[in-house]
Parts: C-alpha cells; sequence; structure tokens
C-alpha cells in the first residue's frame, strides 16, 4: 500500500515523527479500532483516532444524544440531541477524514454479542460508563485475547490503563469485582476536560500500539487528579488467582 | 467445511515437525464461499510459551499477520497449532480459548508416525469437528494423504 499524495500531505506531521513515519501511518490505515461507548471519553477518542487515520474504527452505543451530554460530549453538538450517538459521532468522523471507515453499532454490549463485535478489531477502547460494562469488555478482552485500554473518570480525577495478552495485568487484576450498585452516583459530578484528558490518552495508547511507537500502558494504572494537575502512574501486579486471565 | 490444499496440508505438517517438540502455532487466512472456508495463506507465528503442551500466540506478530491478510483481500479464518505427543483433539485449555464460534481451530497431530490433520468449531464450550477436505477430496479418518 503507497500514500496518496493527499495522504501524505494529511498525515505530513505524522510522517516526519521518528516513532510513526510512512511506515506508522500505512500501519494506522490498515487497522481497525473499537470505541465502546460514545460518551464524554469516546468522544475525544472518535475524533483523534479518525483524524489519526485509523482505517477502520467502530463505535458502539445505544444511547441518544441529550442536551446534558453536550457540556463533555464533544463529538455531538446542539443539533444532534435526540439522535443516535452513533450516527452523529460518525458524521463528525468522516467530515474529519474520509479516509477512515466508520462502522456503528447501535447497542450497549452484553455477554451475548461482545464476542462477536470485537472480534474483528484490532484494538479496543473501553469509554463505557458503567462498572458492569468495564468488566465484561475486560473479561471479554482477555479471554479473545483482545489488546484494549479501560479509562475511568469521575468529578475531577481520571484513570487509564491497557491490558495486551502476555504483557501484565487486567482490569479484573486490580479491581476484581464490581462495587455494590449504590457505591457511586448513577450521574456523577465531572468537567468535561477530564473526560478530554483521559479519552485523549486512550486514544494515544491505540496509535502506540497500532503503530509500535512508545510502550504501552501496560501492568500499570495512570491516575489523574485535575485539581492538582498530578498524575501518578502506580505498577500494578498481575493476578494468579484473577478470575478473568488467571492460571493462563 | 474447511477446504486446505495440499500444499499447504505440507507446510502446516512441516511446520509442525520442525518446531517439535514444541507446540508449533499461527494463523490461517483464506475465502469464504457459500459457507465453505478454503484457506489460501498460512501464518506461522511464533509460540511465545515456548512450551510441548500449550501455545501463545503475539499479538504484535498476529496484528501483522491479519493486516497483511487485509492487504491480500483475504479473510481470517482461524487458527492452527501443532499437538507434537497428543492425539489431534482440542485440549481443555484449546476449548477455553476458543471464544470464536466462527473460526476453525486447527490442530496439526505428530502424536502417532503419520501426521494428522483436524480441525474443530468451538460453541458453548464444546468442540466439533469440522470436515477439512485437500484438493484430492476428503480426508478418511482425519488422516494426512
Amino acid at each position: 500500500m503507497e500514500l496518496t499524495s493527499e495522504q501524505k500531505e494529511r498525515y505530513a506531521r505524522h510522517i516526519v515523527l521518528d516513532g510513526i513515519g510512512e511506515e506508522g501511518q500505512k500501519k494506522l490505515l490498515s487497522s481497525s479500532v473499537l470505541i465502546i461507548g460514545t460518551g464524554g471519553l469516546g468522544s475525544p477518542a472518535a475524533l483523534y483516532l479518525a483524524a489519526a487515520g485509523v482505517g477502520t474504527v467502530g463505535i458502539a452505543d445505544a444511547d441518544e444524544v441529550s442536551v446534558s451530554n453536550l457540556q463533555r460530549q464533544i463529538i455531538h453538538t446542539t443539533c444532534d440531541a435526540g439522535r443516535a450517538k452513533v450516527e452523529s459521532a460518525k458524521e463528525k468522523m468522516q467530515r474529519i477524514n474520509p479516509d477512515v471507515t466508520v462502522k456503528t453499532y447501535r447497542v450497549f454490549v452484553t455477554e451475548d454479542n461482545i464476542y462477536d463485535i470485537i472480534k474483528d478489531y484490532d484494538f479496543v477502547l473501553d469509554c463505557t460508563d458503567n462498572f458492569d460494562a468495564k468488566f465484561l469488555i475486560n473479561d471479554a478482552c482477555v479471554k479473545a485475547g483482545k489488546p484494549f485500554t479501560h479509562a475511568g473518570i469521575s468529578g475531577f480525577k481520571g484513570q487509564l490503563m491497557t491490558y495486551v495478552p502476555n504483557h501484565g495485568a487486567c482490569y479484573r487484576c486490580v479491581f476484581k469485582n464490581p462495587p455494590p450498585k449504590d457505591a457511586f452516583p448513577s450521574a456523577p459530578g465531572v468537567v468535561g476536560a477530564v473526560p478530554g484528558v483521559i479519552g485523549s490518552l486512550q486514544a494515544m495508547e491505540a496509535i502506540k500500539y497500532l503503530t509500535g511507537a512508545g510502550e504501552p500502558l501496560t501492568g500499570a494504572l495512570l491516575t489523574y487528579d485535575a485539581l492538582t494537575q498530578e498524575f501518578r502512574k502506580v505498577h500494578v501486579p498481575t493476578d494468579g488467582d484473577c478470575a478473568a486471565c488467571g492460571n493462563k | 467445511m474447511l477446504k486446505i490444499p495440499k500444499c499447504l496440508c505440507t507446510e502446516l505438517i512441516r511446520c509442525a515437525e520442525s518446531g517439535a517438540p514444541y507446540e508449533v502455532c499461527g494463523l490461517i487466512g483464506g475465502i469464504i464461499s457459500d459457507g465453505a472456508k478454503e484457506v489460501t495463506d498460512i501464518y506461522p507465528l511464533e509460540n511465545i510459551d515456548r512450551s510441548r503442551e500449550h501455545f501463545s500466540i503475539d499479538v504484535h506478530a498476529q496484528l501483522d499477520a491479519v493486516r497483511d491478510m487485509r492487504k491480500k483481500g483475504i479473510t481470517p479464518l482461524g487458527n492452527f497449532h501443532s499437538h507434537p505427543a497428543s492425539p489431534p483433539i482440542p485440549s481443555r485449555e484449546d476449548i477455553r480459548l476458543a471464544h470464536d464460534e466462527g473460526a476453525s481451530y486447527v490442530i496439526i497431530s505428530l502424536a502417532k508416525g503419520k501426521p494428522v490433520i483436524k480441525s474443530f468449531r468451538v460453541k458453548d464450550g464444546e468442540a466439533a469437528e469440522e470436515a477439512v477436505v485437500t484438493e484430492e477430496g476428503q480426508r478418511k479418518n482425519g488422516a494426512y494423504k
């Protein structure tokens, strides 16, 4: 596959980078990423992955855009209120970059559909907003041998970790089980820029994995506190008895 | 049904024999037509476990192989691995790790004098053998001709 002159112009700032270059750009164009959730985290991730020229981006979300989403879900606009989030997101992604094929799944992931959805993708982003989905995505990706990046946000804080098969702890190694249902408010407050930061880091993890640049955030949990502007990288060990990845 | 050209069967066996006593592994790609799968390419990949009883494929090598399939316009059909000293039957671990109902899981067994190639589909934790056909027609009892 050779880059066209238009692609060379579009991706010029990737091509001049030592860690990516023309070969890395070709890798991105021939890669696929699935984004589960097109809300606060999925919005910046989808925009950056589309702009970066990831060849196929899947987006899964059953929800519709509501006005209260717009304070942080920056891929959607006021005019999109009431539309399916995946359709709204797809439109913006294709406007940014027609190189990108966007596949939509207007569903919430479940035990019954997740394997079929993730199987065609090289990398998965967990951009969901609830613990059940996060554990489901972790367990399915571990079982399917699929690398993915987890992220979560609440208030002024966010966190991120990447799982690559045979390269460190999975989400369940660290968090074991979902917390009790009433442990967290169902609609916590959040400043939109926080999922903006963390969702962008998720896109970065995907780009690094797909191009081979740098080191993925495996075996570690990155935490971010917007109030102090502090990042902390905490190393997390693999749990040999983990219900998802143990005994492998 | 999984069609494997004889030359690729030979390549799979050669791969299994050259890697013995360790398990070898890789991906298979090809085309799907009228529900029948035909293997056109095999991708031997490093068994990073370097084990006689199980295998793991490096995800980066797997990604490169899938990208090559996309480039060629072929479809990932499943994977293969060898059983250097055991029959061509999926182990519990093979079944536990087989998550894709649509995939073919090919096993090359060297346990008896004559190499045997079999393919399985796995659904709900149960493995079912699928017919493997070479260019010379359907094999009997899984014995490679």
